[in-house]
């Protein structure tokens, strides 16, 4: 039994003070289910991927509360939380039940509302992805990911320059997504010269703040028409590996483990190579954590990303074969964390069926997504397949 | 709020590990704070080996831009962890100190 996404969209990610989860989340779901060319009452179950509405707007209980919003009154609705990997993981558990044969058509919602707060309390709930000793050190995402960076420049000499074109490449494709929260292009003297958030990473290394929503209809070839199956995407492979909640009692800060375990997994699931990828969306919540994710993610050997990315091997306009983040990332297009996960395989199954017009990867046939939570205490990867 | 009660459990850790030693593994300087640490930023963070072998993430206190290295040797001391709020019982823990 095969398994398709057969229905992909999400909403403008940025600042959108004029809508709410509500709204958002009515506007991507009835998107994907109207490009799924199906009805709603066809939907067996909702899986929502979100990380902080309980923390930041009150309001827990998301799966019920968006089946009613959404109009699909009694089906069982789930939300799932892992942190930014929330709505990597609520996708892969949709997959999971569709694979079973207890579901046939499920909706995937990922949704995230954070510009209503003001940016302390932000970067205090997304703290709750951390252990409980690093909030007592006071240490922020991105100062994790900068602790990171710093061990990965002192082993294997990688330079702020190399992490300031990962941002810049990110902006030139965000340049190229009308729903990108940024459109702007950057240089690598900008990204350099901006303001300090964590030493060594500035301000133009880090993702912003967002709100935004993503949906995709997932299906089982058994209730999909031939025409139906030709225009969607096939989920060839969808894995989840863990490790430690904190960053200090890694075995290694010089690589995220549960990207390597979950990609490992999920190659072989899916009988391909890393080579075999032709466009990915991967974690880059820091520019320094591209570097890890095409590392871990078995792109390139540890120690050689750096130098590669700062080459352009993975920009759209001068890559000979991979392309990476061609949505712009969660650096451009805006990282509304539940959102993110859900949106990377919106960007792929979109890429794979031709329909992204000038960031389009021409010989796009085969796609991985790469989700991450925390400072990689969960690592989620689906690969996606064009089909023939 | 911080409950009272976790504040309490908790306290036996920072017993066993006040007065460790250890280097420093990696570090950064914290310049957009959460919420309660505003009044102590810029402060570094580092990751830290203990000598015992254990590993922690823990605040600096009492330092200099010389000591932002990694191999620095600290010791683990006792501080307020950040501002309590009006209510709150005022919450202490590990910080590292340099040496």
């Amino acid at each position: 039994m095969d398994i398709y996404i057969t229905g992909a969209s999400a909403t403008r990610f940025g600042e959108l003070w004029t809508s709410s989860p509500r709204s958002l989340s009515r506007t991507a779901v009835f998107d994907a289910i109207s490009d799924a060319g199906i009805e709603k009452d066809q939907v067996d179950a909702i899986y929502v991927g979100n990380m902080l509405s309980g923390i930041l707007g009150n309001q827990e209980h998301l799966g019920a509360f968006f089946a009613e919003e959404l109009g699909l009154h009694h089906v069982p609705a789930y939300k799932i939380e892992g942190a930014c990997a929330s709505g990597g993981l609520a996708a892969h558990l949709a997959i999971q039940s569709v694979r079973s044969g207890v579901n046939r058509t499920v909706v995937v919602l990922g949704i995230e509302k954070m510009t209503d707060h003001k940016p302390e309390d932000v970067a205090r709930a997304l703290t709750g992805a951390g252990s409980e000793s690093e909030r007592i050190s006071g240490v922020t995402f991105p100062g994790l990911y900068a602790m990171l960076a710093r061990a990965h420049m002192n082993e294997y000499q990688t330079t702020e320059r190399q992490m300031a074109s990962v941002a810049v490449k990110n902006h030139y494709h965000g340049t190229l997504n009308p729903k990108a929260q940024f459109r702007t292009n950057l240089t690598i003297e900008k990204v350099l010269a901006s303001s300090m958030i964590a030493d060594p990473l500035k301000l133009y290394d880090c993702s912003p703040i967002s709100d935004g929503a993503a949906a995709v209809v997932i299906q089982r070839d058994d209730v999909m028409s031939q025409s139906m199956k030709k225009k969607s995407v096939t989920v060839v492979a969808s894995t989840v590996a863990t490790d430690t909640l904190g960053l200090s009692t890694r075995e290694s800060l010089l690589e995220l483990a549960s990207t390597r375990i979950a990609s490992t997994l999920a190659y072989k699931e899916a009988a391909i190579s890393p080579r075999d990828i032709d466009v990915a969306e991967v974690h880059d919540c820091f520019s320094i954590a591209e570097i890890y994710a095409m590392e871990d993610l078995g792109f390139y050997p540890k120690g050689k990303a750096g130098p590669a990315l700062e080459r352009g091997e993975t920009h759209l306009s001068t890559s000979k074969k991979l392309v990476v983040n061609t949505s712009g990332g969660l650096k451009a297009c805006g990282h509304p964390v539940g959102a993110t996960g859900v949106k990377q395989l919106v960007e792929i199954a979109d890429q794979l069926r031709g329909r992204v017009g000038e960031r389009q990867v021409k010989h796009a046939r085969i796609g991985l997504t790469h989700n991450v939570g925390g400072s990689g205490a969960t690592a989620v990867v689906h690969i996606l397949k064009k089909k023939e | 709020m911080e409950s009272p009660v976790k504040v309490w459990r908790n306290q036996k850790k920072t017993r066993e590990l006040l007065g460790s030693c250890g280097s420093v593994h990696s570090w950064t300087i914290i310049r957009v704070p959460p919420a309660g640490f505003e009044s102590q930023a810029p402060y570094p963070v580092a990751v830290v080996k203990l000598d015992s072998g254990k590993t922690i993430t823990v605040q600096f206190v009492d330092w200099l831009e010389e000591h932002l290295v990694v191999g620095q040797r600290i010791i683990l001391v006792l501080r307020r962890i950040c501002e309590p709020s009006l209510e709150g019982v005022i919450v202490y823990g590990l910080k590292a100190r340099p040496l």
